[in-house]
């Protein structure tokens, strides 16, 4: 990079930076929302885009850049995107607040910041078990024995997935990993005794570092990996389903208008919409033979917790 | 290649990670990036998709076959042939027996093509790599010019190697058993975020074949050669070699392969009553060094690069009347580029090129060949030939039923020879598991130097080519090939099917003249035909069956050759005149079953039939008669607690002690049977 691009870039990040508070449409109702991000980065900016895209005309909506530039600053509804914005407002202020972005499993610990408050609700980022399940019938209807390896110590609810895969004719094939195992000797005791293998938001375990061994052991094996991102798709995953941040901002859009017309916060809930994504390369070879996309999605909407 | 902005965008999301390494959960979970694991390189073609007649060989077949070396796995090929000219030096060919050099096959390690100068073959007992070393082979039944290059007439044989970061932790085996069977290896793998690695350190040994007592097919000891044959197996074999294998993949985008390896190999040859060839010891080393990268690029391409280097030198010192020594070095360097991109969603296209350097210095002195035949009594022979291959191949998914690839590889061999050879495969998917294959392509094979260079006094066992070339006119080799194939899956049944009808054409065949002209000379012509047959079948989740079959008839110009002279012709096989036909085993079949057993037993066996044969330049005392074979494997592993787990197996080779012999009628194989202890930890 040329030390001229790099002031341009410099100078781009120092506006981004000095800029938090975006000048948004033009207030008549004087209906104020504060959305609160936990980064500046691409990933809380496209959510924020797609957000402020979404929100009917007529809404004074402010944006903070970072978790930290929280302070307190009072509006009808505070919108947090991500599990750091969400945990600095729960504990700054006793506002109205949605909490979109956030795992599911971290929830209980928001509702802790807040004790008896009415007035939280978040959309999560997980996909309901439920979904998950009906997915892998969807897409792998000859293998029942789902291997699923996760830290000992995880927040995720196992035994809720156990028993939405056994009442779905699935056997949870599963092993706990301490923080003394070796994760691939356990890495191969599950595939060794599973047919697929479900990747589970755990970072002990699926992370940048380990992706790799534990992709080249599934797919020596001829194991293939079920992941939840267009990333684990790419990187070699069968499948995977998922709601990109532009979906869970639709989502966090229209609750937002819903709490301004009534005052009232739904339950939280869980993404309405997501994305299926299937890597044609790797099922082939493989030798799976993976219905197309519209089918898959065709097939998770004939049940009533995968709304169109 | 990632973006520049990915790559910010993937580096900010590393740095949040850091900051939250605290709290497990969070949104980063499900938005990280990830590498590319497996991208084009590492995706193996499904059998369905690939333009050829494939068999592949993994991991469980090679544990449940019980082989402790390499060439025996060809066996569970169909149609293919594995014979010994001596214990320690088999050969691996199709459509029959060759000579003892099979010079119609590529055969690769990793890409890495170690069929060698002067004669073209290979020479399985000086590989730096034991039996253990291999994670998968792909078999191409049938010519694979167009993606594989010259020599690749019959068909390839690609080698693929344990990964680097396909063990972690120690491993130990020994193996002890009857006919000096003695091989020790240890193993080390450790895997990093960056840098994995691996490596083995082995000793085997064995004692070859049997000796044979009575002669072959009961023919009386007047018999010509009857006696000579008899006690006369001297084939003992020692190898010590060390290999290495390390990935360094620094980003999502670049991969770096580095592996190096040597075998030392001392191995008995000769013949107790053989003036020019006694007993004594072969002495080889082979080396090699290769550099591998690979670099992802933008939409799914990708640029690889391969170089390396391997040399085997050579030496044998032996009595022919006064003292005689004979030594060779033979190298080899190449270097490949190769470009993999998607034209569209449909259509795949893989390009490049590639440079070869052989090199050949050899030598000899006997005086023997002075007081005998009045010849110089040293001698000696180097070659230095550059080939160069440019290659093209396209997939192309008309429709998502059909599948048309296309290809070909246009070569320069560095003796005055340039070749084209194309290839044409159409992949037509009845039902997603049911696929119907038409292929057809033309393949071409460069001469040997030792088919160029003939030496005719040649003592030892070593060949030292002749120092001018004496059949200038030699031209390559060139097979048409043709071939119908079907593959079914039945997922109902845990069955599947391949089958495959071809018709291989071989024209301008080199041969030895010994009639007229004492050289190798173009003139034989010979059809193969013949039906294939692969079935795999799983009785349940703990036992598979694979067995494979194979009819095959050769019709050659033999009889019109030995007619106007060419007395190398003669059949000696009773049911035809025509000596390659005879050469051919007209049937020959395969069966492998594997059992996994409660308690951590697991038991296999195997069988192994194949057609009386008659080997083409062999004498009709080496007349090969239908062999059959059984083996059988047992298996227990057990898991001793802190960290140490293990296997104990016995194995047991022909169980039913059914004579046969392999090519060279003395070559004995009686009953055998060799137990292995494995720890890891």
């Amino acid at each position: 990079m040329t030390t001229g691009n790099k002031i341009v870039r410099c100078l781009l990040h120092s506006i981004l930076l000095l800029g938090w508070f975006v000048p948004a449409s033009y207030a008549d109702d004087g209906s104020r929302v504060l959305l609160v991000l936990s980064d500046s980065n691409a990933l809380y900016q496209t959510f924020a885009n797609a957000y402020r895209q979404n929100l009917p005309a007529g809404i004074h909506l402010q944006q903070l850049q970072r978790a930290e530039d929280f302070d307190g600053q009072q509006a009808d509804l505070v919108v947090t995107v991500g599990v750091k914005a969400a945990e600095r407002v729960a504990m700054k202020t006793t506002q109205p607040m949605l909490a979109v972005m956030i795992p599911s499993y971290t929830y209980a610990d928001l509702l802790a910041k807040r004790p008896g408050n009415k007035l939280t609700s978040a959309i999560f980022l997980d996909q309901p078990w439920h979904r998950q399940v009906d997915f892998l019938r969807a897409v792998l209807p000859e293998r029942s024995r789902i291997g699923v390896l996760y830290s000992a110590d995880t927040r995720l609810e196992i035994t809720a997935l156990r028993r939405e895969l056994t009442d779905h004719g699935f056997t949870l094939t599963g092993s706990a990993l301490g923080r003394d195992d070796d994760l691939h000797t356990r890495l191969e005791a599950v595939l060794a005794a599973s047919e697929v293998l479900l990747a589970v938001p755990d970072s002990a375990i699926y992370s940048s570092n380990n992706i790799r061994n534990i992709l080249l052991s599934s797919y020596r094996r001829g194991i293939p990996l079920v992941g939840f991102s267009q990333s684990y798709v790419r990187a070699g995953a069968l499948c995977a389903i998922f709601s990109t941040p532009e979906q869970l901002a639709a989502q966090a859009s229209r609750t937002t208008s819903s709490f301004l017309q009534t005052r009232k916060l739904p339950e939280a809930q869980y993404p309405a919409r997501y994305e299926i994504a299937v890597n044609q390369e790797v099922a082939r070879t493989l030798g799976l033979t993976i219905q197309p996309v519209e089918l898959l999605r065709s097939q998770l909407e004939k049940s009533p917790g995968n709304p169109r | 290649m990632l973006s520049k902005k990915q790559i910010t965008f993937s580096l900010l999301l590393l740095a949040c990670r850091a900051v939250y390494a605290a709290d497990s959960s969070s949104e980063m979970d499900y938005y990280q990036e990830f590498p590319v694991v497996l991208s084009a390189s590492r995706l193996s073609q499904p059998l369905s998709e690939a333009p050829n007649a494939m068999t592949v060989i993994d991991r469980k077949m090679i544990v449940a076959s019980g082989f402790r070396t390499i060439p025996d796995l060809f066996k569970l090929v169909p149609g293919m042939y594995v014979g010994y000219y001596k214990g320690s030096q088999p050969f691996v060919s199709y459509h029959g027996s060759p000579d003892q050099y099979a010079r119609r096959m590529q055969v690769m390690i990793d890409g890495r093509s170690i069929y060698m100068p002067p004669a073209s073959t290979v020479d399985w007992a000086n590989l730096p790599i034991t039996i253990e070393d291999i994670e998968r082979i792909e078999v191409i039944r049938g010519p694979a010019a167009a993606s594989h290059g010259a020599n690749s007439t019959q068909g390839v044989i690609s080698i693929a190697t344990r990964d680097a970061g396909g063990a972690e932790g120690k491993q130990l085996s020994i193996t002890r058993g009857s006919k000096g069977v003695n091989d020790v290896s240890a193993r080390y793998g450790k895997r990093g975020d960056v840098f994995d690695y691996r490596m083995t350190l082995a000793y085997t040994a064995d004692n070859g074949f049997d000796n044979l007592t009575t002669p072959p097919n009961n023919y009386p000891l007047t018999k010509f050669k009857a006696t000579s044959l008899l006690n006369n197996s001297n084939d003992s074999n020692q190898a010590r070699l060390l290999n290495y294998r390390a990935d360094y993949h620094p980003n999502g985008i670049d991969r770096y392969d580095v592996q190096l390896g040597l075998n030392r190999d001392v191995q008995t040859v000769g013949w107790t009553d053989s003036v020019g060839n006694p007993v004594h010891d072969l002495l080889s080393n082979s080396t090699f060094l290769q550099l591998g990268w690979i670099r992802l690029l933008d939409d799914a391409a990708e640029l690889s690069m391969h170089y390396y280097h391997m040399e085997q030198r050579q030496h044998e010192a032996f009595t022919v009347v006064t003292p005689a020594v004979q030594s060779s070095d033979m190298s080899r360097d190449e270097i490949e580029l190769q470009h993999t991109l998607h034209l569209s969603d449909v259509n795949r296209l893989v390009y490049g090129a590639a440079w070869r350097n052989d090199r050949l210095a050899a030598q000899g002195y006997a005086q023997a060949l002075f007081l005998i035949y009045g010849a110089a009594p040293s001698y000696s022979s180097s070659s230095n030939t550059h080939e160069y291959r440019l290659f093209a191949h396209d997939e192309w998914r008309i429709t998502p039923q059909l599948l048309l690839n296309t290809g070909g590889m246009i070569e320069g061999d560095g003796m005055g020879h340039q070749d084209l050879s194309p290839r044409i495969a159409l992949n037509y998917h009845l039902s997603p598991m049911q696929t119907v294959r038409m292929g057809m392509s033309v393949a071409y094979r460069t001469p040997a130097s030792a088919e160029s260079r003939f030496r005719v006094l040649q003592p030892g066992a070593l060949f030292v080519p002749n120092a001018t070339v004496n059949s200038p006119g030699l031209m390559p080799e060139r097979m048409l090939s043709r071939e119908l194939g079907y593959l079914g899956e039945f997922p109902d049944l845990s069955t599947s099917l391949d089958l495959r009808l071809f018709s291989d054409q071989l024209s301008n065949g080199i041969f030895y003249d010994k009639t007229f002209t004492g050289t190798f000379v173009n003139g034989m012509s010979v059809l193969y035909q013949g039906f294939e047959a692969t079935l795999k079948h799983a009785f349940n989740e703990n036992s598979d069956l694979s067995v494979n079959f194979a009819h095959e008839l050769a019709s050659s110009n033999g009889p019109a050759m030995l007619a106007a002279g060419y007395t190398g012709f003669i059949s000696s096989a009773p049911w035809t005149n025509d000596s390659l036909s005879g050469n051919t085993p007209r049937n020959s079949a395969s069966l492998l079953y594997a059992l996994r057993l409660p308690h951590d037993y697991a038991f296999s066996t195997a069988f192994y039939y194949q057609d009386a044969m008659q080997p083409f330049d062999r004498g009709v005392i080496d007349f090969q008669p239908i062999q059959r074979r059984m083996d059988a494997r047992i298996a227990k592993t057990f898991n001793q607690g802190g960290g140490v787990k293990g296997e104990v197996a016995l194995v047991l080779q022909n169980l039913f002690d059914a004579k046969y012999t392999d090519y060279v009628a003395n070559n004995a194989f009686n009953r055998r049977g060799y137990a292995t202890l494995t720890l890891n930890w």
